[in-house]
């Protein structure tokens, strides 16, 4: 049984042993004592899913832009004023899967954790989850239905498992009673969730 | 085979945890970081050069073999961001960057009072780190072959041997698929996985699978899975 329990200190030694690393790293001269809030920060203010909402705000409001995302994602990328062009670290190549009346696209990877970091940042917790990996492969309905997300059964959807080098993501469909709002308004409603298919975009006030 | 690249479809398990956050406990960010270093750090990529000691390659396949190289028992009762604390603390303790003995006499230390963290380096280091983040590490080459198979084509998914990592996931071994669509240009994986099969460039595939025919009897209706697949995992199918 040993194997499957945790000891009982468990976190505080992770968390010892990271600062330990963290300080060690820094005598050593390998990292410097400022590398790791850098990196941080720019997945705070650069790297991050904001740059996402605002690639499907666009799509929401240009059918031209929506189709070009569609067709030739990086193009449609580096349209945008991100500091990243779209082609930064783990976003080399981004394909958008775009969901529509009749389908649903969702996105896994079943070897680790793929995600595209120059548009949505670091993946959350769920995505990484072995048990979300493994069973949105053959029962995704019932995954989102955990997530209180009920797809029609008439609706198809499609999986996708990013297991070479391309990273997906999904632009959900434009919500009713969002007809006068400005792209910048539209972004606020989009989340993270929305863009890998485990949610959908809620209309305002809901 | 190893439980890590069999996940898909796996029965009998947990709900989804619903967990948005990125981070669940302050030190995770911590890891992730000097990860993220060590791979912008990594000598293998055309950056300038930095006073920064670090010196041997580090790179998702690093980072993968290590995950994937633990019993399963093991791998999944910690945490992802678990598995990359051993992970890479082991990797600076073999590489000689830092001793067990020292690891563990800080940790103890950390453990029992707040010592001061260090504070310095070389503002070159954190300049070569932002710029690896905004530029990546671009996987693409130019194909030197022509595709061997076209949109459309029926391929069945080969069964290679796997050493120490793969890009194949398990349950699409030995399945027959579609071609949905073939990338342009060739992609080069970060390491030679040996008998697997990857690391040169090569072109990379997206292809369709019916559900049904992965998991018979035992799946949802009115969907359809894609995976994108290194050219050398596949084969074409031959009737049967």
């Amino acid at each position: 049984m040993e194997r499957f329990e945790h000891s009982k200190d468990r976190e505080a030694v992770n968390a010892a042993r990271a600062r330990a690393l963290e300080a060690l790293l820094i005598e050593k001269g390998v990292i410097t004592s400022e590398t790791v809030d850098k990196i941080m920060a720019i997945f705070a203010t650069e790297m991050g899913p904001f740059n996402g909402a605002k690639l499907v705000a666009k799509a929401w409001v240009d059918p031209d832009f929506k189709t070009l995302l569609a067709e030739d994602t990086m193009a449609a990328v580096e349209k945008m004023n991100f500091v990243t062009r779209g082609a930064g670290a783990e976003g080399e190549h981004i394909k958008a899967a775009i969901n529509t009346p009749k389908v649903h696209n969702l996105i896994i990877c079943t070897l680790c954790s793929c995600y595209p970091w120059p548009i949505l940042g670091l993946p959350p917790y769920w995505y990484k989850d072995p048990s979300f990996r493994a069973r949105a492969a053959r029962e995704p309905r019932k995954v989102l239905s955990e997530f209180g997300l009920d797809i029609d059964p008439s609706k198809e959807i499609k999986t996708w498992d990013s297991s070479a080098q391309i990273r997906w993501f999904v632009v959900p469909e434009r919500p009713a009673g969002t007809g006068g709002f400005s792209e910048e308004q539209l972004a606020a409603l989009v989340t993270p969730e929305s863009m890998m298919g485990v949610a959908v975009v809620k209309p305002p006030g809901t | 085979m190893k439980l890590q690249h069999y996940l898909g479809g796996l029965e009998g398990l947990d709900p989804i945890s619903l967990e948005t956050r990125v981070f669940v406990e302050a030190w995770e960010e911590r890891i992730f970081g000097i990860h993220t270093a060590m791979m912008a750090l990594s000598p293998q990529l055309d950056l300038e050069a930095t006073p920064s000691t670090f010196n041997t390659v580090w790179t998702w396949a690093d980072l993968r073999k290590g995950a994937e190289a633990m019993n399963p028992f093991d791998y999944f009762k910690f945490r992802y961001y678990e598995r990359w604390l051993g992970g890479i603390s082991g990797y600076f303790v073999a590489k000689g960057y830092i001793s067990q003995a020292e690891l563990d006499a800080r940790t103890k230390a950390f453990l029992s009072s707040s010592p001061a963290m260090p504070e310095g380096g070389d503002a070159k280091v954190d300049a070569r780190v932002r710029k690896y983040l905004l530029i990546g590490d671009d996987p693409k080459r130019e194909r030197t072959a022509s595709p061997r198979f076209a949109a459309g084509d029926s391929v069945k998914v080969a069964d290679p041997k796997s050493v120490e990592h793969t890009r194949l996931p398990g349950h699409l071994r030995n399945k027959v698929g579609i071609v949905d669509s073939v990338y342009p240009d060739a992609y080069t994986y970060l390491c030679d996985t040996g008998p697997d099969g990857i690391g040169p460039a090569m072109t990379v595939y997206c292809v369709k699978f019916d559900p049904e025919d992965l998991w018979p009897g035992n799946t949802e209706a009115n969907f359809t899975f894609y995976a994108d697949l290194f050219e050398s995992y596949l084969e074409p199918a031959t009737a049967s």
